[in-house]
């Protein structure tokens, strides 16, 4: 439909622009004529945005590409070292060494935590809203959207302090609770950042949690009002649970809006940088590193090496087309992307 | 159309941009013809936050250096202060673009030689050689700027690491004399405990291997040696092994440092701006700190309830009687290498570095001179702060840790903080301390851990 319509007016526009004498083909004219016959019009309209993408995106990509196959670093940006083709050497390097297992370890258990905490509290969020009167889901949205609008920066700093060793909130209150209740640990004191994965990650995870539910919210709030209100109605006299509800009808009927959701939760919290890079010491502390921050430790860190950096940038969208790929592809054969 | 038009101008414009970029960061590194000229102005590095009284000093120096070279009285000298923590990245921005780097820069005595290997540095072998004060420059500092026999820097500063004590808490805890061994040491932080109950002995971070090699060395072990120009890692002796173990017990065994300090440098969580062993001395929480007689102001910062009391003694050895020997900090002087004007930068350094004005500039921040003679003067003893660390200065040592691919092994990849902090939570003596020596082996000899 669309591209009728445009080739159309490509047609017309070059009717307009032509000479416009009858029984003579001015060149305009015949483009106009190929382009409609060839249906080319969205392909010729896309080609200027294509292009910036290419020169912006594709570009730099390749030279990552080339790079990973170089020794680049600072020393050949200067030119006091040659440039030289290392072959795999990059790549060989990177899954010979623990640390980078380590932080592919932390970044998938990071996610199998994460992803689901945050679609599981953002739909509960938007069942919710879905049924508060006007004024509390005013009052909910507005909370939640602000926890939304925090910047990472800002919200990480704000958990920095929350569990502070050093009068924090967290273990504040954890020291002043009996005994029986949050165990014998000497939590005035504890040091919840840099002290494990484990503990930093607890923190990290309520700290993404908390900053993306509302976006899973406000979506799944979106899509259920686009379910028709007779499906519920019918459901109602039937009898069935809230539950059997949500499992019979509302789910099924936004699949795929929580495909869509899922898929961009994964991304997210594989690429997350910032919230773990402020969390945990910015870089000094290895064992708490996931993807993102070993790949930018090998990269910028002095002396940098952009070629071990490339490579890594590449092993690392290779895994996120791994991970979210074999999602897609089932998703499409069940139908739920159509 | 407009929307794309512009689309594809501003993709052309960045696409350009980033070739500019790219054409520049493929500049060639040599000076150009104008080595010589006379320049509008001359941009200094200076790291760290500006303090009232070294902008007094570099007045000065700049009035000197107009005096001393009439051909450079017109030059104006702008002194560009980086934080610390800024430095690498400012360095790296200025040597990729290839623009808005400095004429001297500033340089912790670690990074010189990581940075000289990149290309940063100007040479300046000859200019140190026909430079009548450099003779008087501790040889050993000099040589750490030099690369295959170039000098790319010179020494400018020094400072080592002590042991930072309140003299009162001393006297009640009944503790008379420093301790000069490490059983005196542990005792002496017990003791400072029992006294002041609710505090720490003795601040033991994880992240701090400018202090921890002390202790491998204060054992009589060392951290790496060059054997047949190769670097052999010596973590696994029996006599590095002891000084690991004692700083790890410090939190395991002996209790004296909180467990809170695991994974902190000295200063804290790296990045965030309170909460460290720092903090703590200076409320009075933590008896013992570990630092430089250059965390005086910052510590004043905090507080200034016990400053009077503050005093400072060398980090013992195992055995005594000497200390044992601290690592040799401090700061070079070096001219960017894209600098086009390296005649007036050397003649600005050497009035920068002259005896006299270094010796100014080290005394006023608690550092030391780099000149043999300024060092055995008897002013450094007199200061209740400066006297342990003028002790320690006397026992240094600075390799491996200005060896070219040390900023590999510490900073990217954390080989002596990993290690510290993995025993300090339990892990494998034997297994771990193996582990980093092999890594740190392969780091030193090919700049890569595996």
């Amino acid at each position: 439909m669309a591209d009728t319509i445009s080739g159309h007016a490509v047609a017309q526009a070059g009717r307009a622009l032509g000479p416009g004498r009858a029984g003579r083909k001015s060149p305009l004219t015949w483009t106009g004529e190929f382009v409609r016959r060839h249906r080319l019009a969205p392909y010729l309209l896309l080609t200027p945005a294509l292009a910036g993408i290419a020169l912006v995106l594709l570009w730099p990509l390749l030279q990552v590409a080339l790079y990973s196959f170089q020794n680049y670093g600072l020393g050949q940006v200067t030119g006091v070292l040659p440039t030289q083709w290392v072959g795999l050497s990059n790549f060989t390097a990177t899954f010979k060494d623990p640390e980078f297992w380590l932080s592919l370890r932390n970044t998938v258990l990071f996610a199998v935590v994460a992803v689901p905490a945050t679609l599981i509290v953002g739909t509960v969020v938007g069942l919710l809203l879905n049924r508060l009167g006007r004024k509390m889901a005013f009052f909910v949205s507005t909370s939640a959207i602000l926890a939304w609008a925090t910047p990472p920066v800002a919200g990480s700093v704000l958990f920095y302090w929350l569990f502070n060793p050093d009068g924090g909130l967290v273990d504040w209150t954890l020291s002043k609770m009996p005994h029986w209740l949050v165990g014998s640990t000497n939590w005035a004191g504890y040091n919840w950042t840099t002290n494990g994965a484990l503990q930093a990650y607890t923190v990290i995870a309520v700290l993404v949690v908390w900053q993306s539910f509302p976006f899973i919210g406000v979506a799944v709030l979106a899509g259920l009002k686009t379910i028709p209100a007779e499906l519920y109605e019918a459901a109602r006299v039937d009898g069935a649970s809230p539950w059997r509800v949500f499992w019979r009808i509302t789910f099924p009927l936004m699949k795929p809006i929580f495909l869509v959701l899922f898929l961009l939760s994964v991304i997210w919290d594989f690429n997350m940088f910032t919230q773990a890079y402020l969390i945990t010491g910015e870089l000094g502390n290895q064992n708490e590193y996931n993807l993102p921050l070993y790949i930018y430790d090998k990269a910028f860190t002095f002396p940098p090496s952009y070629g071990l950096g490339g490579a890594l940038a590449l092993i690392f969208a290779v895994i996120l087309l791994v991970v979210t790929a074999g999602y897609v592809r089932t998703s499409v054969r069940q139908g739920a992307l159509t | 159309m407009n929307i794309t038009r512009s689309a594809a101008a501003i993709g052309a414009a960045v696409a350009l941009a980033g070739a500019t970029a790219a054409i520049a960061g493929c500049g060639s590194s040599t000076p150009s013809s104008g080595a010589s000229g006379v320049p509008a102005k001359l941009i200094v590095w200076r790291m760290g936050s500006p303090v009232a009284s070294q902008e007094t000093w570099m007045k000065g120096v700049v009035s000197q250096f107009h005096k001393k070279f009439p051909q450079f009285k017109n030059t104006k000298v702008v002194v560009d202060w980086i934080p610390w923590g800024n430095r690498t990245q400012d360095w790296t921005n200025a040597l990729t673009s290839g623009k808005g780097g400095p004429d001297i820069t500033e340089l912790g005595n670690t990074d010189t030689p990581g940075w000289a290997s990149q290309g940063a540095l100007a040479n300046v072998t000859s200019d140190v050689r026909a430079w009548s004060d450099g003779s008087q420059l501790i040889p050993g500092n000099l040589a750490n700027d030099t690369l295959n026999g170039v000098t790319y820097a010179v020494p400018w500063f020094g400072g080592v690491r002590g042991i930072w004590y309140n003299k009162d808490q001393f006297a009640k805890a009944g503790i008379t004399a420093a301790p000069t061994t490490w059983a005196e040491l542990v005792s002496d932080a017990k003791a400072l405990m029992k006294a002041y109950p609710g505090t720490y002995g003795l601040g033991a971070p994880s992240d701090y291997t400018n202090a921890i090699v002390s202790f491998i060395w204060g054992a009589g072990g060392q951290v790496a040696v060059q054997q047949g120009g190769k670097w052999v890692a010596q973590l696994n002796t029996p006599a590095s092994e002891a000084g690991i173990k004692f700083y790890a017990d410090l939190l395991l065994k002996y209790h004296v440092s909180p467990s809170k300090y695991i994974g902190e440098t000295e200063l804290g969580t790296v990045g965030a701006t309170s909460g460290g062993s720092d903090e703590d001395f200076a409320l009075g929480k933590l008896d013992m700190y570990i630092d430089g007689p250059w965390a005086e102001s910052s510590l004043e910062a905090v507080s200034k309830k016990n400053m009077a009391q503050w005093a400072s003694f060398p980090i013992p050895s195992e055995h005594g009687p000497n200390p044992a020997p601290a690592f040799a900090g401090g700061s070079d002087l070096g001219i960017w290498a894209k600098s086009p004007y390296k005649t007036a930068d050397w003649d600005l350094i050497t009035v920068m570095d002259s005896p006299s004005n270094a010796t100014t500039f080290a005394n006023s921040q608690g550092f030391f001179p780099e000149f043999t003679s300024k060092l055995s003067s008897g002013v450094y003893t007199s200061s209740p702060i400066l006297s342990g660390f003028a002790k320690a200065a006397g026992y240094t040592q600075i390799s491996p840790l200005n060896s070219k691919n040390w900023a590999t092994a510490d900073a990217t990849d954390n080989i002596i903080p990993d290690m510290m902090k993995a025993l300090m939570q339990g892990a494998n003596f034997t297994a771990t301390v193996n582990k980093a020596n092999t890594e740190l082996q392969n780091v030193l000899n090919t700049g890569s851990e595996t």
